[in-house]
């Protein structure tokens, strides 16, 4: 009983996880881009989640609303920042790093510094026992979100037209570009949809992991493990190096505790000797 | 004296001349000869119009700018209750903020004594800075008056810590542990498994309490050390000994909201107590958030603010009024910091010039406090009433009700400085031997 709550939870922080590295990679996979403001959108998302759900105790509303404001955040950010940087990685990356201490600042001053904790929702709560112990219902809920997140961003690459004109980016912008796709348009988008993504993790995150100031750097560090394991760009390498790395986390901290430390960085060690590229990146 | 102290009026004066119109001969006249009949009396009195100046250095930023906020709140109250004056002077309070980071609190702590000139530095919320701030304290010979979070037990006991200058008003590690394990022992426990945070701090802690607890006749059968920002608690409780009479936590900041969520979520609440040194799962911030989660965990804490004694009562209603929040440890703490000061300004009548006097009546101070009387022992350290309490509901609410007491605890306590002396080992050497009596409580 105990190793099937030790895998559901790998699964359901590799879910969270997912959810968090997927739009990380998506906008790199496009714009080369390594968005280091993603930690904020995480945060940021989660912040207003909260307090929308305060307001109207709707954990609905809370998701549209924290996906919503961060995804015109990510927008602007990109229109009128990263834009004049086009495809010149280090100023990209310096100026996500600026917002990124912007947005950390921010809402320690709107949120205080104490940690906060989402509710989960009303149908969510509660646990189904198992054994001595018992699991709880939410995390079955991430592991089904994770699920159907993985496959409708699966299906939105493959089989829609707005999916096949990323893809045209990602191979090559210019000859997209010729072909008459706009993919100035298709940047933005890509990129409020990542941030959207994250927004998405943090409310899913907040009743689980709690939003507190410097989660945004924390979320940050994991979702780079999780991409650098899965390979940068990938969708797919997203959800299996996400999976790989939620069950190794905590099987590891179960079985090896004097690792815990560094459980989740072991897979990303033992890829980039093997593997640099990881699991599903392309050279 | 009295031609130096006037030269900088001439300075002024003649600086002011290319701005605005001259001064008239008389006007000059009458201006300088002031002034100089002011300087001319007695050297006290000049000193008695300046202010003394209190540097007081928090965290308001990073990662315990929660902390910092609330212990500055304790401060201030304090400072604005005695209409911000003492020993028939004003007192003049100079904010800085450390980042949370140790060496912007030394290039603070140089700043407030260099430039600003204060006759005293307070607060201090990470034992980081306490450390950092400590050194610049001795080396520069500044009185300074911990009122922060910052516990670390090696300050204030004899060894290279030590600082004459330095006196402690908050709390220390062990006496919160020490509690802890005195009453688990009393309740009846006899096998405990210990969650702490893996940090010096932590590490800390759970060893006094190990301490306290083999001593008393109990025994820690499993030690359990999630890193600190562990995520998900999950692979730590299912491996917990279910053969434990309860389980032993210190896990301060997100990790504590998190453990209490968590562990209630695994379904363990209400099948294994908890006994939570230093109350970061009950933490007053989170018990709204949690509903009934923390309903019947204990913990231990130098305070609560469902004490009942007038002194308490007045200082939660002030302080709920300031900070929309009930106190936790950090207001109680910087409000006892500030009546320290403030009666020792007292019993010199304002002339703080000389320093080892100063801490003399630093050490000297007896007084009521929100958190019970305080007191100092001769390292400086506070003498104070420990707390244990559960949560309950009152009116609607989760509050840590105050169950038991152990009052005027020194930071020896349940041992004697030389019982502490005698052990083999500190903390240090101890990380992998909390379950082993033996090891604990062997001597040199």
């Amino acid at each position: 009983m105990t190793w099937l709550i030790h895998i559901l939870n790998g699964l359901a922080f590799g879910m969270l996880l997912f959810l968090l590295a997927a739009g990380l990679s998506l906008i790199y996979g496009l714009m080369r881009i390594l968005n280091l403001t993603h930690g904020s959108f995480y945060l940021v998302g989660g912040y207003i989640g909260l307090t929308v759900m305060q307001f109207t105790g709707s954990f609905v509303l809370a998701l549209i609303a924290a996906v919503v404001v961060v995804a015109l955040i990510g927008a602007v950010i990109e229109r009128f920042f990263l834009r004049r940087f086009h495809l010149d990685e280090l100023p990209q990356t310096l100026v996500t790093f600026g917002f990124l201490f912007i947005f950390s600042d921010l809402s320690l001053w709107i949120w205080g510094g104490n940690p906060l904790m989402l509710n989960v929702p009303h149908i969510f709560q509660g646990s189904v026992p198992m054994g001595y112990y018992s699991y709880p219902y939410y995390r079955l809920f991430l592991i089904a979100v994770g699920f159907v997140v993985a496959g409708g961003l699966w299906w939105f690459q493959e089989r829609t037209r707005l999916g096949t004109m990323l893809r045209a980016g990602v191979d090559d912008a210019e000859i997209a570009r010729a072909l008459g796709i706009n993919v100035s348009l298709l940047f933005t988008l890509v990129f409020a949809a990542g941030a959207a993504l994250a927004a998405f993790a943090g409310v899913l995150a907040g009743p689980v992991l709690s939003l507190y100031p410097g989660a945004d750097f924390e979320v940050l560090i994991f979702a780079f493990v999780v991409v650098v394991v899965g390979g940068l760009g990938s969708l797919r390498g997203a959800l299996a190096g996400a999976l790989l790395v939620g069950i190794i986390d905590d099987f590891g901290k179960a079985f090896f505790p004097q690792f815990a430390l560094f459980t989740v960085f072991v897979p990303m060690a033992v890829i980039l000797v093997m593997r640099p590229t990881g699991l599903f990146g392309r050279q | 004296m009295t031609s130096k102290e006037t030269m900088p009026f001439g300075v002024t004066a003649a600086s002011r001349q290319k701005q605005k119109p001259p001064l008239r001969g008389w006007q000059a006249a009458a201006i300088a000869s002031a002034a100089v009949l002011t300087l001319a009396a007695s050297g006290v009195a000049v000193r008695a119009a300046d202010p003394i100046k209190i540097g007081i250095l928090l965290s308001l930023t990073g990662n315990f700018a929660e902390n910092g906020q609330q212990t500055l709140t304790g401060l201030k109250m304090y400072f604005d209750k005695v209409g911000n004056k003492a020993g028939g002077r004003d007192l003049q309070l100079i904010v800085e903020d450390t980042q949370s980071k140790p060496d912007t609190a030394v290039t603070k702590a140089r700043k407030l004594v260099q430039s600003d000139g204060v006759a005293m530095i307070t607060g201090i919320v990470s034992s980081g800075e306490a450390l950092a701030v400590n050194a610049y304290s001795r080396d520069s010979k500044t009185p300074l008056v911990l009122s922060g979070d910052a516990g670390v037990d090696e300050l204030t006991v004899p060894g290279p810590l030590q600082n004459p200058y330095m006196v402690r008003t908050s709390q220390n590690g062990r006496s919160v542990a020490s509690a802890a394990a005195e009453w688990a022992y009393k309740n009846g426990w006899r096998k405990v498994v210990t969650i702490g945070s893996d940090y010096a701090g932590g590490i800390d802690v759970h060893y006094s309490f190990a301490q306290a607890f083999c001593k008393a006749g109990g025994r820690v059968i499993q030690a359990e050390w999630p890193p600190v920002g562990t995520a998900d608690f999950g692979p730590y409780l299912t491996n917990l000994d279910r053969k434990a009479d309860a389980v032993v936590t210190f896990e301060p900041g997100a990790d504590g909201l998190r453990l209490a969520r968590q562990y209630s979520d695994f379904g363990l609440k209400g099948k294994m107590p908890v006994m939570d040194i230093y109350g970061g799962l009950v933490f007053e911030a989170n018990l709204p958030q949690l509903g009934d989660a923390t309903l019947g965990m204990y913990s231990s804490l130098l305070y609560t603010p469902m004490i009942k004694t007038p002194e308490n009562e007045a200082f939660v209603a002030e302080f709920q009024k300031r900070m929309h929040t009930l106190p936790a440890n950090e207001g109680p703490n910087g409000y006892v910091g500030a009546h320290a000061i403030v009666d020792a300004i007292d019993a010199l009548h304002g002339d703080v010039s000389d320093k080892m006097k100063f801490l003399a009546a630093l050490r000297a101070v007896k007084f009521d406090s929100p958190k019970g009387p305080i007191s100092l022992d001769k390292y400086g350290q506070v003498i104070q009433t420990m707390y244990i309490r559960k949560v309950e509901m009152v009116n609607g609410q989760p509050q840590n009700v105050p169950i038991a007491s152990y009052p005027n605890v020194d930071q020896f306590w349940p041992f004697t400085e030389a019982d502490l002396e005698s052990f083999k080992y500190t903390y240090k050497d101890s990380k992998d031997s909390l379950t082993d009596c033996a090891h604990i409580l062997a001597k040199k």
